[in-house]
């Protein structure tokens, strides 16, 4: 069911997730279409996320936005830096305005970064951790990972694993999406990308996330005439033969970079899951801390696994699993 | 020459790995329901693109792992290549041996050819040649009328006279092998016919079925339903069951379908692999530009770069659950129900292999009921004899078998 509606209000709005934007010529979504948006929204109960560009909007589109209950998601370089001090969600887009960057408990940051970048700079984050709530890594490089990348990352992961047992066993409530995470879910989280959450973009079009508009043809409808996804259901997790074996909860499972690199929005590639593997690994290994069980409460279990991609093992797959889901799927749907 | 079958010893069929060569897409003929919507007389496939293809194959045994394999060629008509396909298949030859390759002896030429040049001096060289590995077969539809509804060439004129005068040869040659027919919305009134007519020449095996296409018109379904009570009469009147099978028939099909058993794919999409004259690699032919009418080419790599293994993912991970519409996967008598990912691709209302197309259902649906009176007037007809259950199975050539 659709729970969240994201509306691009620009060309140029920052990315916030694995996508680039390449526009560089600002051009707002027409004051028509952000009202038609708004309406949508508010008919269907969903919650309004704003993706805002770096230039500052007219008054007659902060007027339009003000008239809803919304999420603000904006670049740390936005000109309007009220906005950036008053957002639920502020976008790095590099490394470097990390270290001067005035932090706050209230909010959520996203920093996106190559791996490389990643690799070089992690432990700046030692320093971001107690400053923060909630942090999030995206990776805007997934499909370039190789085999050393692996090895290294999970040692970077192990490292970082580290500083985060300690911080949560003085009491510091961080989240860090690729450590963290999995540590409570007992379920899929993902992106949900077309499932539960649409983007409506500049040009009055609805798509499952802004990705598909800088890069795919996968329109789902106009904001006048309605939604039109086709095959729905693939987007769902349920619908997805690899994911629906899968326990990295906290994995994206990135529809848009499933259509790009296997050309199926429900078929992860080989590097998505073994980066969300080795995070849910990672995490395992917090879990078998003691001191943290006795700090932290609603701690899920993890299994211990011998692979790193569930397709790997696809011969051993549970079908009693399946046929539980086939249940489920038919007291949902029918 | 030896009988097929015995050369054919330890051949593994199951098992094999399918590589097909697109080697032109030319063909004599302007089949009236050929799936191939981008044929032209200028592709063809140069052999050095079969070479670095096969190089890349041989080298690489995470896709060459599968005990045996079949090298098909197809085109258009294959045969309009026969000089390149000898030199391909010597080259093949060679390299099996030089590299001491284990389908060295587990190696078959396969073709689906319309006859016409089955007799030239040239086809007749390479059958000779490479006998113990080939297997062919010749398409052709049924009676004259039936055959020339659909199989005609450029300038409309039937071919069926040319592709009969090669079915002794063939039979000769290939003793049991069987025939594939190709049913559409014009056809359906000749399919007793037809299948009687090609036992009558002497092919023991009919390898029917309709096309995926959405091609049918209201009411096919009970004309179909019809000819095949008519065909099932004939077949079991004049005890032609003994000794000829007809793939419409099968005690398999018309039983629901335990998903937890049978949650496979039903074609072999993406284990197979099939390489164009560019040397683009595609999960099978149907995904290649020339074969689609509405989607853009599935290309899973190319002979430089070999193959993307993230792109194959789909493929080997397509079940019957995940792409089948409630209606399949509740339906009472889904065994046997076919679909080709190809065409669902093709049909499929996004650009996805996960929907499946039903355009067939109806036309099943008729297959069943005609099934189900052919095996109780068949077995009402044994018992009748006094044919003990055991012998039953032991009278009905190929009866459990599923086109
Ligand atoms: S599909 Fe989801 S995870 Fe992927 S880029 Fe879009 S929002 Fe991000
Ligand atoms: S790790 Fe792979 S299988 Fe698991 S949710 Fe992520 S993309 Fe899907």
């Amino acid at each position: 069911m659709l729970q969240y509606l994201i509306v691009q209000l620009c060309d140029t709005s920052t990315s916030y997730c694995h996508y680039e934007n390449p526009s560089r010529t600002p051009r707002l979504i027409s004051l028509e279409d952000l009202n038609a948006g708004i309406l949508f929204a508010m008919k269907e109960n969903l919650m309004i996320q704003f993706v805002y560009p770096d230039e500052e909007l007219p008054l007659s589109y902060k007027k339009a936005v003000d008239s809803i209950d919304h999420n603000t998601i904006v670049s740390s370089l936005c000109e309007d830096q009220n906005l950036v001090a008053e957002a639920d969600i502020v976008i790095f887009h590099e490394w470097t305005g990390l270290d001067y960057f005035a932090f706050n408990m209230e909010q959520a940051y996203v920093l996106r970064t190559s791996k490389d970048d990643f690799f070089d700079r992690y432990a700046q984050l030692k320093w971001v951790f107690p400053r923060v709530k909630r942090f999030n890594i995206v990776f805007t490089d997934i499909e370039s990972f190789s085999e050393d990348d692996y090895k290294h990352y999970k040692k970077i992961l192990n490292h970082l694993s580290e500083n985060i047992e300690k911080l949560l066993i003085e009491g510091l409530p961080i989240q860090f999406n690729l450590l963290t995470d999995r540590l409570t879910l007992s379920t899929m989280n993902n992106c949900n990308a077309g499932w539960k959450t649409i983007t409506l973009a500049p040009n009055g079009r609805f798509y499952p996330c802004p990705a598909f508009y800088f890069d795919d043809d996968s329109l789902i409808g106009d904001v006048h005439k309605g939604l039109e996804i086709k095959n729905p259901q693939l987007y769902s997790f349920d619908y997805a033969p690899i994911c629906r074996h899968c326990d990295a909860y906290q994995c994206k499972r990135c529809v848009w970079l499933n259509k790009k690199l296997t050309l199926e929005i429900n078929t992860p590639s080989h590097e998505q899951c073994v980066i969300s593997h080795l995070e849910r690994n990672a995490s395992r290994k917090i879990l078998k801390n003691s001191n943290l069980k006795k700090e932290m409460k609603d701690l899920s279990e993890i299994p211990e696994i011998d692979y790193l991609d569930p397709f790997d093992v696809r011969e051993q797959w549970d079908f009693e699993l399946l046929q539980q889901e086939l249940i489920k799927f038919h007291k949902e749907n029918y | 020459m030896d009988n097929i079958k015995d050369s054919a010893k330890g051949w593994r069929e199951e098992e094999s790995k399918n590589v097909t060569f697109i080697v032109t897409k030319d063909c004599q003929l302007i089949c009236k329901y050929c799936y191939l919507v981008g044929k032209n007389t200028h592709e063809r496939m140069p052999f050095e693109t079969a070479k670095q293809s096969i190089d890349y194959l041989l080298d690489t045994p995470e896709f060459s792992s599968e005990p045996a394999v079949v090298f098909e060629f197809i085109g258009g008509e294959p045969f309009l290549e026969i000089d390149l396909i000898d030199k391909i298949c010597d080259y093949i030859k060679t390299q099996l041996f030089v590299k001491n390759h284990h389908w060295f002896n587990a190696y078959r030429f396969s073709f689906s050819t319309n006859g016409i040049n089955y007799h030239t001096k040239k086809v007749q060289d390479f059958i000779k040649k490479n006998y113990s590995h080939i297997s062919i077969g010749i398409t052709i539809d049924g009676t004259q009328k039936k055959h020339d509804l659909n199989r005609i060439y450029k300038n409309g004129k039937g071919s069926y006279d040319d592709v009969l005068k090669n079915i002794p040869l063939w039979l000769e040659q290939f003793p049991g092998a069987g025939t594939k027919v190709t049913i559409s919305s014009a056809d359906i009134p000749y399919v007793c016919e037809s299948v009687l007519h090609l036992y009558s020449l002497g092919i023991e095996e009919v390898n029917i079925n309709c096309v995926y296409e959405n091609v049918w018109k209201e009411g096919d379904d009970i004309l179909f339903e019809n000819q095949l009570m008519k065909l099932a009469d004939e077949i079991i009147d004049n005890n032609l069951y003994k000794k000829y099978s007809c793939s419409f028939f099968s005690t398999k099909i018309g039983k629901p379908v335990n998903v937890l058993l049978e949650n496979h794919n039903f074609c072999g999409a993406g284990k197979m692999l099939s390489i164009d004259a560019a040397g683009n690699f595609y999960p099978c032919t149907r995904f290649a530009q020339y074969s689609l009418r509405d989607k853009k080419a599935i290309i899973i790599g190319d002979m430089h770069k070999g193959i993307d293994k993230n792109k194959l993912r789909p493929f080997l991970t397509l079940d019957r659950f995940t792409q089948c519409p409630r209606e399949c996967l509740e339906c009472e008598v889904a065994g046997g129900c076919g679909w080709c990912s190809g065409e669902n691709y093709d049909a499929a209302v996004s650009a996805t292999i996960f929907q499946r197309s039903m355009a067939n259902c109806l036309m099943h649906k008729a297959r069943v009921r005609a099934n189900n009176y052919y095996w109780n007037k068949l077995y009402r007809k044994l018992e009748i004899e006094g044919i003990s259950e055991n012998e039953i199975a032991s009278q009905c050539i190929h009866h459990n078998k599923i086109c």
